[in-house]
């Protein structure tokens, strides 16, 4: 099936909020049959236009050609009718639903009840993610049992179902693993040796450069520059992007690592690790990496006293710890910044100085009531210090937006006063501008004398931010590596691999 | 940039809902007052304080706990028979009156020790856990009294205390009313001013946040169903003195309204919470509804009616305003 798709190309677009541009005048032109990677910063104006696209937003001025025909404003309708998808980063389909009734509810196109007919609606399920990817999910799966990729292919499937020429693909990777990433992108390769029109947004730059044959940057409303991601690395689409050099995006901190103040010995929860040591000093960033399935992200959970280790032991400032719940680990002045951001860093409904003082309420309270005045003061104080952009320390944190979420998540912690850092992944799904912030953070953090631990998978932020790299393979760390004397490359052939003798530093 | 930046908050329209439901009581008042005579007159209006609102509002009081905490007490009801029942026994086997009220919160306090048993120890949904509970009381009840029969403390040796409990009153004011004042006070201040009514606040929106947050969150549950079903006790308490009987299941009469009256309170709030004032404004709804009716000559039995839709109003009250504050 070759579909020749249209050109898609929209100019001049200019759309304004209340007193806020969003979009200033920008354009987008997507040649057929092309993926095309749209990046900026939060507010650059990329989901406005692509909002524009959905007819969701009907923009001030500017014009719309699909296939040299020029269009009215659209309706979203107007854009199923064009055959425009859109896969977007939040998911949309129905936690509870079977995965046939989510590929076939509400698209009356196929004519028949089928809902009647469960079976048949399974086996026709099937047969179309066999067909489109080749893959089978277990029978009878319902749809919050699947993985986030599966549950972005059957996504992505229903969106085929409508025969569309051109795919919307709105910060799809945001929560996928990196096998599921791979798998992703073959899917997009897919789409596009079949003739389908990508438009692809990230703020991975690293991804953009994988797949998108051409990108669009944006910046304040506009479309500042068409590059072709073969010839132009990524160090300078983030340049254009922010418009300042990359290596300001990663801040050494000045500290010198001091006293250890959190050491791990044979610690064990198998099958997820065994036999972990380790020692975190004052002042220091330790990078953790691993793939799925390595052992960090369990390390990481039993060291919060989420899923205790069984084995093994835990010091903090030299005294031997048990951490059997949350509570006990930030008692002893662990603080945790989880990856699910809005399920488990932040409370959304709560407002900004609810969320800052969970997890310190005794300083705040005189005989057990709560102190507003003093929690107010201090509140406010670390809104300024952190410079988190809220209307107040009384707006609700769902106002914020993600990179300001994670720095309540991060003046939470600061308000208790806790000196151990678990990062986990905390820089996933925030822009650029937000992701230097939450590095300068850091590097304040350990210069202030705290101790950090940053998991991630982002490769080029641990080597920017780490003073040392751990890296673990099938449940051990299998190698320790110093930023200055090891690469990329390197990093991944340990986590990919297990490789143990390359890059090994000193012994902890 | 979300969806929801895209449309301006319109500021006002929140607050105007949020006076609607005292807007909407005053205009039950007048209404009422204008169509029926007797309805706002001093004694009627004591009459529905007294027998209408004072114990529902203390069941409410209890319900307003659990759902701050993000879940339901379907068992508020068997707290108060099991409460009633255990105080009428003991005045029965000749205990002294305090004792027989002390008894009586114990088994108030033995309900919500099981539902937090369930609830905080197993994880069990409050709504499946208390519903477990209801049943469970139900047979207990029928149980232990012949299979349903009410319990009478014999007339001619009534002590004089039990009187004081059920039809006394202190400056001039009904025992029952002071007691609703006291444990609303104590019920706002913990959940609006302490420590840990912030907890509460977090563990009822988003239980997970509290737990990557170090809270207890399974302490913090075990409580608030303890305390919920010990307030509702002491509701049993003032039923059983009031009547000088205990009678088998008469707490179910008022699950209903509580629930629908911690609902109307959410609704008032601007943040949606739970929270006590907006509680007990749904409960005087509620109540004068349902009396203005019976004084308008409504048929009994359409009088569930008017509170049906008194809480649609509520709801839709409630809808709107969330999407504005969107």
């Amino acid at each position: 099936m070759t579909i020749l798709a249209p050109t898609l190309a929209m100019r001049g677009l200019v759309k304004t909020f209340g007193p806020t541009r969003a979009l200033d005048g920008a354009s987008l032109t997507v040649a057929p049959g092309t993926v095309h990677g749209l990046v900026g910063q939060n507010g650059a104006g990329k989901s406005t236009l692509i909002k524009i696209l959905a007819g969701l937003v009907t923009p001030d001025a500017g014009d719309i050609e699909v296939g040299g025909t020029p269009l009215g404003p659209l309706s979203p309708r107007g854009a199923e009718e064009l055959g425009i998808a859109f896969i977007h980063q939040d998911r949309l389909l129905v936690p509870t639903a079977t995965v046939g009734e989510a590929l076939f509810l509400g698209q009356e196109r196929s004519g028949s009840r089928h809902g009647l007919w469960r079976g048949r609606l399974e086996r026709r399920a099937a047969g179309l993610l066999e067909r489109f990817f080749g893959i089978a999910l277990p029978k009878g799966a319902l749809i919050q049992d699947l993985t986030t990729a599966q549950q972005q292919i059957v996504q992505i499937t229903r969106a085929l179902l409508a025969d569309p020429k051109i795919i919307v693909f709105d910060e799809p990777t945001a929560s996928l693993s990196r096998r599921e990433v791979d798998h992703l992108f073959e899917v997009i390769g897919q789409l596009k040796a079949h003739g389908l029109t990508s438009i692809y947004i990230s703020h991975y730059l690293a991804e953009i450069e994988r797949i998108c044959d051409a990108v669009t940057v944006m910046r304040n409303g506009r479309d500042v520059a068409h590059v072709d991601p073969r010839t132009t690395g990524t160090a300078e689409i983030t340049r254009l992007m922010v418009d300042r050099d990359v290596k300001d995006l990663f801040p050494r901190h000045n500290a010198t690592a001091g006293a250890p103040v959190l050491s791990v010995s044979g610690l064990a929860a198998p099958p997820a690790f065994r036999d972990v040591s380790f020692t975190l000093h004052r002042g220091e960033v330790l990078g953790l990496t691993g793939l799925l399935g390595s052992g960090a992200k369990d390390l990481v959970r039993s060291l919060f006293g989420l899923s205790p280790a069984r084995t093994g032991r835990i010091e903090v400032d030299g005294r031997p710890v048990r951490l059997g719940s949350p509570g006990a680990a930030v008692r002893r002045g662990i603080a945790m910044v989880p990856e699910d951001r809005r399920a488990q860093g932040v409370a959304l409904a709560l407002a900004v100085d609810e969320n800052t003082t969970l997890a310190s309420l005794p300083a705040f309270s005189r005989f057990g009531f709560i102190d507003r005045a003093r929690e107010r003061l201090r509140v406010s104080r670390l809104i300024d210090e952190l410079k988190i952009k809220t209307s107040g320390p009384e707006a609700a944190v769902r106002t914020l937006s993600g990179g300001n979420q994670q720095k309540v998540v991060i003046a939470k912690w600061l308000a208790r006063q806790s000196r151990i850092y678990v990062l986990d992944e905390p820089t996933v799904g925030v822009d650029v501008a937000a992701k230097a912030e939450i590095y300068r953070l850091i590097a304040r953090l350990a210069e202030q004398g705290a101790a950090i631990l940053l998991l991630s998978a982002d490769l080029d932020e641990l080597l920017g931010v780490s003073d040392r790299i751990l890296v673990m393979y099938r449940g051990e760390i299998v190698s320790e590596h110093i930023p200055s004397e090891t690469t990329g490359a390197r990093l991944l052939a340990a986590s990919v691999s297990g490789a143990r003798a390359e890059g090994i530093a000193h012994v902890a | 940039m979300s969806l929801e930046t895209l449309d301006s908050p319109r500021a006002a329209a929140p607050d105007l809902l949020r006076f609607g439901v005292p807007l909407a009581l005053a205009l039950v008042l007048v209404a009422f007052s204008l169509m029926a005579p007797g309805f706002l007159t001093l004694s009627n209006i004591v009459g529905v304080l007294v027998n209408n609102v004072a114990l529902a509002a203390i069941v409410s009081i209890a319900m307003t706990l659990t759902v701050a905490s993000g879940g339901t007490d379907l068992s508020v009801g068997t707290a108060v028979d099991l409460g009633s029942l255990a105080f009428v026994s003991a005045i029965i086997a000749g205990q002294p009156v305090w004792i027989a009220a002390v008894l009586g919160v114990l088994a108030g306090i033995g309900t919500g020790l099981f539902n937090a048993l369930l609830i905080a120890g197993l994880s069990i949904t409050p709504f499946l856990a208390t519903l477990g509970t209801l049943f469970i009381g139900h047979s207990l009840q029928q149980l232990t009294t012949d299979g349903g029969n009410p319990v009478y403390v014999p007339t001619g040796s009534i002590p004089p205390a039990l009187a004081f409990i059920g039809h006394g009153a202190v400056f001039g004011v009904p025992l029952a009313l002071w007691l609703v004042a006291i444990l609303a006070a104590a019920a706002w201040l913990l959940l609006a001013r302490s420590r840990f009514g912030r907890e509460v606040l977090a563990v009822g929106t988003e239980p997970q946040v509290a737990l990557y947050s170090g809270l207890p969150v399974r302490s913090v549950l075990a409580f608030i169903y303890i305390a919920s079903a010990a307030i509702a006790s002491i509701a049993g308490i003032l039923i059983s003195a009031n009547v000088n009987a205990y009678v088998p299941y008469s707490g179910n009469a008022y699950l209903l309204n509580s629930i629908g009256a911690a609902f109307i309170g959410t609704s008032l709030s601007r943040t949606r919470r739970a929270n006590i004032p907006g509680t007990l404004l749904g409960v005087l709804l509620l109540g004068f509804v349902s009396n203005g009716l019976l004084l308008i000559g409504w048929n009994f039995y359409w009088q569930q009616v008017g509170s049906g839709l008194l809480i649609f109003l509520a709801l839709l009250l409630a809808f709107t305003g969330r999407r504005d504050a969107a």
